[in-house]
């Protein structure tokens, strides 16, 4: 057996490098080294055994980097979470990690001081992550105990969360910037992509759209202090250099967030939720039910003392869902939810002769062979109940009654199909007891595709969401409207409004038609064929995407490239012959659609070290017939997965160019919602949000 | 020596075995320029640094001597060449002990805790221990290159790290009841742990104390003299006061030599075990200094008067009176080659070298004999060149190299070359009027970078900057060194105009290519000086505004500050303004700064407001307050609100919150329902009173009081909230359909279904009460759905039968069959087969 389960990783490893073209892409692991580097690091700076109080929201983040064995190894004696309340250590040393939040360095400074009156004796360090802040060693000086600790920082930056994506995973960084106004997380943003570019090489141009991404573009253009790489780590080999960086940011493309994805990997996340790559599960689907096999090293322990909440009576476990190991997730992931549950079959079938190919074998040889095969056969066999128990978590969701009609609700907005009855169906829904953010999001949605709602029933729906939810919301309403955000308006706009919120007007109904947003497909042909981007969103194209096709690959905006290639199959061309990416230029025809959105258009011609402002474009032409390079895509305010899906699907249009997908993190329309409403939901009254 | 240069082996002395060479190269002669040292204390740099001396205030002075009686402690510092390069007088507390760091600034510690970093113009910077050692006093310290251990006036130990005025750390309670006879620390970085360790030698035995623990060593040779560990921290020589010398690994687990010092014949008491390198050790007596090696072997240097010897990674440095010796092993390169009788292949290559200038044709032969190991021999001449002293060897050794090479196919000089260079910055180092006595290996372990420093801090900005530029260094930091030093001496004469000194630095820093140099460090250095219109003109070169800032603050230019650090970007800058200003300015000022600052300074307006939200909400009120800000004023208390628990306090804020929106006419829809939010806050209050407080209501939504209203058979007051709240009849279908459910009362469920037509149709009811799995309930409804849906919901409810009989009333037959294929077992399969023949 343990043979079998040896031979396993590899024989899981092969079909999915293969499947995908990974041979040129950038290799991240070495950004997942540094974390791991300067974690040990910081840790082995405490002498002694430790104890460790961390930061809840960090954990998910350190999973992703490391093993608690790991942190064992460098004398981590036990772990707490960073909570209010009394902190009992037996070790000398007490370590703290915590992102600079204002709310923790009080709970720290009220568990020196308790430590103090008991007279207990400990050393205390404090790791900030990323960076230490002036505000936190300000703040322990108000409580008096600036003095008992030792400051230092864990410089965090992005963590590889899949093959092509890497991520702050800062889940509050939209509320932060659009709500607080708090531009932390920007400046984080353009040290952590200055880090990349020290690593991989620099951008060459930076472009995008979007006034705070503006913001972290000329941050980036200028000198950013020097910041240690731990460890002077040998720089990875560079196969495919940077030919760009393009920074949207989320308030560019507002629509596409609120709607609900549709892809399997986005479902999971509206619907099961998905948080640092880790899904929640029933137990029984992720332990195989007979053998032993270890098929699911994926499986952290890592945040296993995270709460646990019992759903359905039964245990919940989290679960690590990469591709890396799970060759069906990879698959599967970016697919529309609609053909999963067929290729789930087919997958079944084929496993099934797998299995039975054992009949055929005849000869010792032959039945070595099998046996060979037999552990990656039981691997994708345990994968194949996980995605199938998945599956059967989402399908009765999705035929519920306020999931089809909250679905149905959008794509009537997207069409702009009778717009005023939509807001009469979001009523309903307050009514039959839909979540509080699927009625939120519709309502931003109805908003800014139709340029407000009108203010009458505006009113009337707030106040109908108010008695439903709590008047609690009320903030949060009243976020959702003011400036910069502006995504709740009535119409036409009050004279009073602020001129910053009436120019922030989305100009939706433009944009559908020069981005082609929205695709008249038949049904059929959606499940076969992936013809665009749209089908993430089962016809509609996101915002965010199409502007990076405009940048990336100017034909997709325009018409189907997959199309064409069906086409030129019928003719009798090269069936496999991609075409090759053409270099980056740019908005160049796009200008106009770019200027009718709000938010700053850039496009800045970096200084490299050896050429000056010579024009890329030679050098970049040249590249691209012979090298692959690798574009930047940063996503200041979250990016959702349908949108990474999409990219991908852009990908593999093309070669001559990766996508690397940069986020400050993983967010969705609910995860956005909660986010702003955040102090309304610990309010007394509504420990429970649904009817 | 005059004229001619002295062979390499003339310095050379061997051991009494005759392996082991050791070499005690003269560095420099320097008759009558050191007082007499046995009257001092003295503190030694390591890697050819210079000497500090003070006035031992225990011994006595011979009347009539040429020495001035001190009223206060002056510290004198030498370099090893003699020159006098620093006076100064101390006019602190006692002073304790001094030492040097590792970037050559004299640290001085006196008895309240308070040490000072001299650099070698006299500049200083004044750090404490706190409070707390003051009063305890400090009564010792070791002093190494990156920290300092301090033994309080209770025999504590207390740390510091690095030189930055880090926060002095306790070191595990040794438990002394008496000063240790001795003590020595081994540095950080010569520790497995990474972290200090020290060694005290207390009674018999040594106790070994780090942060976390102090651990007694179980010795019973002690007590010790002196304890010293060597250069890399893995062996301590100890002296017992007894006189024998032991040394030991710092472990204590091996013991490696043992020699009694008392069979020397010394006279006197024995002055310093020092180590040399980290092989041999050196104890001095007045007049005499003995090496002893690792075997117990030992040689004499005899030396005139009390000398000073100062530990070096690659040997001793040995300072009399009137000379400065280097006492080392013989490098194995020179050993190699200049060895008698040595057959080494650098030893033949070398001598090939000197028959080929010779013109001799042994040359030839000489070579061939080596040729396989011709590479070898080159590189080992290259590095014996490193440790000659003589350029004249130096350049022999060189040529040598050169020589064999020429025999090689192949040859990567770039060893050859560096080492050149080396050598040439050394020797313009080693040169008395500089007196720098730096090794190659020193150099090497030292790096060229911290030589560059090591000059510029001695005012050698020329040389400094060309070796900077021979070595292909930044020159930034000599620039911004001497950048200052202009600015210090420049600030006596003040009719050198400001845009004149500005003009000359801007310039300097252009043409040397200074592109990295801050600005923004010149300026503050201006400042400190007192000339604020020199520093603003040179801050207006400064690239970088995060740099800008601080110097911007301390010369009290809040706005320009605020607003260059919010351009920087960097939000922790943004809060030190802030936080800084919000300390320092009355709170109407500091709110108007901001204030006044309109769009430019909006970011930092929230910022304050995030900070204050958590952490100042007295302030935020006031700030909101100051600028008629309601909405914002209102979602505060609302805010506040959530966060409390008691009803009076809740209600209040909510009050206030509706009392902020009715002020402002635009928001008479927030006022309305803060208004009704008060109003369902007072009812829940009377609903709990009469609820005898077993049920909750404070702080429900209206839905939800709806919905606990009916769980608790208060049906009444669920109308009741309805009707005041307006809650439209489709909302409170909902609310109660599922209420009911959930409490399983079919029957209530029923009559409210019958009391008047549902605005929510009946297939609600339907598929709620599927939902929730009373099917059999469910099914009473279907008949109030709409016609066609009917058939579906019947199957959904499991009713087959009815379902059925659907059909039949409709005369669907086709359906009728597709509903037997479908059904689940048989006993239904007949009824469905007898209605399908009964509809013939």
């Amino acid at each position: 057996m343990a043979v079998a389960s040896a031979s396993t990783a590899s024989d899981v490893q092969n079909p999915s490098s293969l499947g995908r073209e990974r041979d040129q892409s950038l290799n991240l692991d070495s950004l997942k080294e540094i974390g791991k580097k300067a974690l040990i690091d910081a840790l082995n700076s405490v002498n002694g055994a430790k104890t460790l109080v961390l930061d809840p929201t960090l954990a998910g983040p350190l999973g992703l980097v490391t093993e608690v064995s790991l942190l064992k190894h460098h004398g981590v004696d036990k772990m707490f979470w960073l909570e209010p309340g009394p902190l009992s250590s037996t070790t000398t040393n007490i370590v703290y990690l915590c992102r600079p939040l204002i709310k923790y360095v009080k709970i720290l400074a009220d568990q020196i001081k308790r430590h103090a009156r008991e007279s207990l004796k400990h050393r205390y360090t404090l790791f900030l992550v990323p960076r230490t802040s002036t505000l936190v060693s300000r703040i322990l000086e108000e409580e008096g105990v600036l003095g008992d600790v030792t400051i230092s920082s864990y410089n965090l930056q992005f963590i590889p969360i899949a093959e092509d994506v890497v991520s702050l995973e800062q889940d509050n960084a939209f509320k932060e910037i659009w709500v607080d106004g708090d531009e932390t997380v920007i400046y984080n943003s353009a040290l952590a992509l200055d880090t990349l570019q020290k690593l991989y090489g620099p951008y060459p141009r930076i472009i995008g759209k979007g006034d705070y991404a503006s913001r972290l573009a000329t941050l980036l253009s200028r000198p950013l202090p020097e910041q240690p790489i731990p460890g002077e780590f040998n720089k990875p080999v560079v196969t495919a250099p940077f030919d760009s960086l393009i920074i949207l940011d989320r308030q560019v493309d507002m629509i596409t967030p609120l709607l609900t994805q549709l892809t399997y990997e986005g479902l999971i996340d509206e619907l099961i939720g998905i948080s640092n790559s880790q899904v929640e599960l029933p137990v029984s689907l992720l332990t195989p039910p007979s053998a032993p096999n270890p098929a699911n090293p994926a499986s952290l322990p890592s945040t296993s003392a995270a709460a646990v909440t019992p759903v359905n009576n039964e245990k919940m476990k989290k679960h690590h869902l990469t591709a890396a190991t799970d060759p069906l997730f990879a698959e599967f992931r970016d697919l529309n939810f609609s053909s999963v549950g067929k290729n789930l079959n087919r997958v079944a079938h084929r496993l099934d002769e797998d299995y039975k190919s054992r009949h055929q074998a005849k000869t010792p040889a032959q039945l070595r062979d099998f046996v060979g095969k037999l552990g990656g056969l039981q691997s994708e066999h345990q994968a194949l109940r996980l995605h199938t128990g998945i599956s059967e978590i989402l399908v009765p969701i999705t035929r519920t009654d306020i999931f089809n009609k909250s679905l149905e609700i959008q794509q009537n907005l997207l069409a702009s199909y009778e717009v005023s009855k939509q807001t009469s169906a979001i009523e309903d829904l307050i009514a039959q007891g839909a979540e509080m953010q699927i009625v939120v999001r519709l309502l931003c949605l109805a908003s800014i595709t139709a340029g407000g709602i009108k203010a009458k029933s505006l009113e009337s729906i707030k106040r109908d969401l108010l008695q439903a939810y709590g008047y609690n919301y009320l903030p949060l309403l009243l976020s959702l409207s003011a400036s910069p955000l502006s995504i709740l308006l009535p119409n036409p706009l009050p004279v009073s409004t602020a001129p910053s919120v009436a120019a922030s007007k989305y100009p939706f109904t433009t944009l559908r038609k020069s981005l082609r947003l929205l695709i008249d497909d038949n049904p059929d042909a959606l499940d076969e064929v992936e013809n665009d981007i749209s089908f993430v969103y089962s016809g509609y194209a996101p915002i965010s995407v199409r502007l990076i096709q405009c940048i990336a690959q100017k034909n997709g905006v325009i018409s189907n490239p997959a199309e064409k290639v069906l086409t030129d199959e019928a003719d009798g061309k090269g069936s496999s012959k991609k075409l090759y990416a053409h270099p980056i230029l740019g908005w160049k025809g796009f200008e106009d659609v770019l200027a009718a959105m709000p938010g700053k258009t850039f496009d800045i011609m970096q200084k490299g070290p050896g050429g000056d402002s010579s024009p890329p474009s030679i050098s970049s032409l040249l590249r691209s017939s012979e090298q692959t390079s690798t574009t930047v895509v940063f996503f200041l305010g979250g990016c959702t997965y349908t949108e990474i899906a999409a990219l991908r699907w852009v990908n593999r249009q093309h070669k001559g160019r990766k996508f690397l997908i940069a986020t400050t993190g993983i967010v969705s329309g609910g995860s956005l919602i909660e986010s702003i409403a955040g102090f309304g939901k610990k309010g007394p009254g509504s420990k429970d949000t649904s009817i | 020596m005059d004229g001619t240069v002295q062979h390499p082996t003339a310095t050379w002395d061997a051991m009494p075995d005759g392996n082991v060479f050791y070499r005690r190269q003269q560095l420099y002669s320097m008759p009558g320029k050191l007082p007499d040292l046995g009257d001092y204390v003295i503190a030694g740099c390591r890697n050819g640094g210079p000497l500090a001396l003070m006035r031992d205030t225990t011994k006595l002075i011979a009347v009539g001597r040429a020495t001035p009686a001190f009223t206060k402690a002056q510290i004198q510092i030498y370099s090893p060449a003699g020159e006098g390069l620093l006076l100064f007088s101390w006019d602190q507390g006692k002073i304790i002990r001094y030492g040097w760091s590792f970037d050559e600034r004299l640290v001085v510690l006196n008895e309240e805790g308070v040490y000072r970093l001299y650099d070698l113009q006299g500049d200083h910077q004044q750090f404490s221990f706190g409070a707390e050692a003051a009063e305890l006093g400090i009564v010792d310290a070791r002093i190494h290159e990156n920290g300092l251990v301090a033994l309080t006036g209770s025999l504590t130990l207390l740390e510091v790290k690095g030189w930055e005025g880090g926060r002095p750390l306790a070191l595990a309670p040794p438990g002394l009841s008496e000063p240790p006879h001795a003590w020595a620390v081994i540095p950080p970085d010569q520790n497995i742990s990474r972290h200090v360790e020290v060694l005290l030698s207390v009674d018999a035995t040594i106790l070994a104390v780090d942060n976390l623990e102090s651990v007694d060593q179980r010795l019973s040779r002690g007590p010790f003299t002196h304890v010293s560990p060597s250069p890399n921290g893995k062996l301590l020589a100890l002296l017992t006061f007894t006189g024998l010398l032991w040394v030991v690994s710092t472990d204590f687990q091996r013991s490696l030599a043992e020699f009694d010092t008392t069979s020397v014949g010394a006279h006197g008491i024995v002055n310093q075990v020092e180590w040399c390198g980290n092989d041999a050790i050196l104890v001095t007596w007045d007049n005499l200094a003995l090496l002893v090696g690792p075997s117990g072997d030992t040689l004499r240097y005899l030396y005139f008067g009390t000398t000073f010897a100062v530990t070096e990674i690659d040997g001793i440095r040995v300072i009399s009176q009137d000379v400065c010796d280097l006492i080392q092993k013989v490098p194995a390169s020179s050993l190699s080659v200049f060895r008698p009788g040595s057959f080494s292949p650098s030893a033949i290559l070398f001598d090939a070298w000197e028959s080929f200038s010779r013109r001799s044709p042994k040359a030839d032969e000489s070579i061939r004999s080596i040729r396989h190991d011709l590479a070898a021999a080159v590189n080992e001449c290259i590095d014996a060149a490193g440790r000659e002293w003589e350029p004249y060897w130096q350049r022999r050794l060189l040529s040598a190299a050169k020589f064999g090479w020429g025999f090689l196919d192949l040859y990567n000089p770039t060893d050859f070359v560096a080492m050149g260079q080396a050598l040439k910055v050394l020797n313009a180092v080693r040169f008395f009027e500089i007196g720098i006595p730096l090794t190659y290996s020193q150099y090497n372990y030292a790096s060229p970078s911290q030589l560059v420093t090591r000059l510029t801090s001695r005012n050698l900005h020329l040389l400094a900057l060309r070796i900077s530029s021979f070595l292909s260094l930044k020159p930034d930091v000599v620039l911004k060194h001497w950048a200052s030093a202009k600015l210090a001496k420049s600030k006596s004469s003040t009719e050198e105009g400001d845009d004149e000194v500005c003009r000359l630095i801007v310039d300097k820093f252009q043409t040397l290519g200074g592109g990295d140099v801050s600005y923004a460090d010149i300026a503050k250095r201006a400042w400190e000086v007192g000339r604020a219109g020199l520093a603003t003109k040179l801050l207006d070169h400064e690239t970088r505004s995060s740099d800008q800032v601080p110097l911007l603050l301390a010369m009290k230019e809040d706005k320009l500050a605020l607003i260059k650090a919010v351009d920087s970007g960097d939000t922790d800058l943004v809060y030190h303004v802030l936080l800084h200003l919000h300390k320092r300015l009355p709170l109407g000022s500091f709110f108007r700064l901001i204030e006044d600052g309109g769009e430019r300074l909006a970011s930092a307006s929230r910022l304050l407001q995030v900070y204050a939200r958590e952490q100042n909400r007295e302030m935020l009120r006031d700030f909101y307050y100051s600028d008629d800000r309601r909405v914002e004023s209102a979602v505060l208390s609302l805010e506040e609100a959530s966060r409390m628990t008691d009803p009076s306090a809740v209600t209040s804020a909510v009050k206030a919150a509706h009392k902020f929106f009715s002020e402002d006419k635009d928001r008479t829809f927030e006022a309305k329902m803060t208004d009704e939010s008060t109003r369902l806050l007072a009812f829940q209050q009377q609903l709990e009173k009469e609820a005898d407080g077993k049920v909750t209501f404070f702080g429900l939504s209206v839905s939800e009081t709806i919905r606990t209203c009916l769980l608790n058979g208060m049906a009444k007051k669920a109308d009741r909230v309805k009707a005041d709240f307006k809650v439209p009849d489709k909302r409170f279908w909902y609310l109660k359909l599922h209420a009911l459910t959930s409490m399983r009362d079919f029957e209530a469920l029923d009559t409210f279904a019958r009391s008047k037509r549902s605005p929510i149709g009946y297939e609600a009811f339907v598929r709620h009460l599927l939902e929730k799995g009373h099917s059999k309930e469910a099914s009473a409804y279907v008949l109030r759905c709409d016609a066609p849906k009917r058939v579906d919901l019947y199957v959904d409810c499991g009713d087959w039968r009815n379902a059925g009989r659907e059909c039949k009333e409709r005369g669907d037959k086709a359906r009728l069959e597709q509903l037997k294929k479908k059904c689940p077992n048989s006993l239904i399969a007949r009824e469905l087969d007898h209605m399908i023949a009964s509809m013939k």
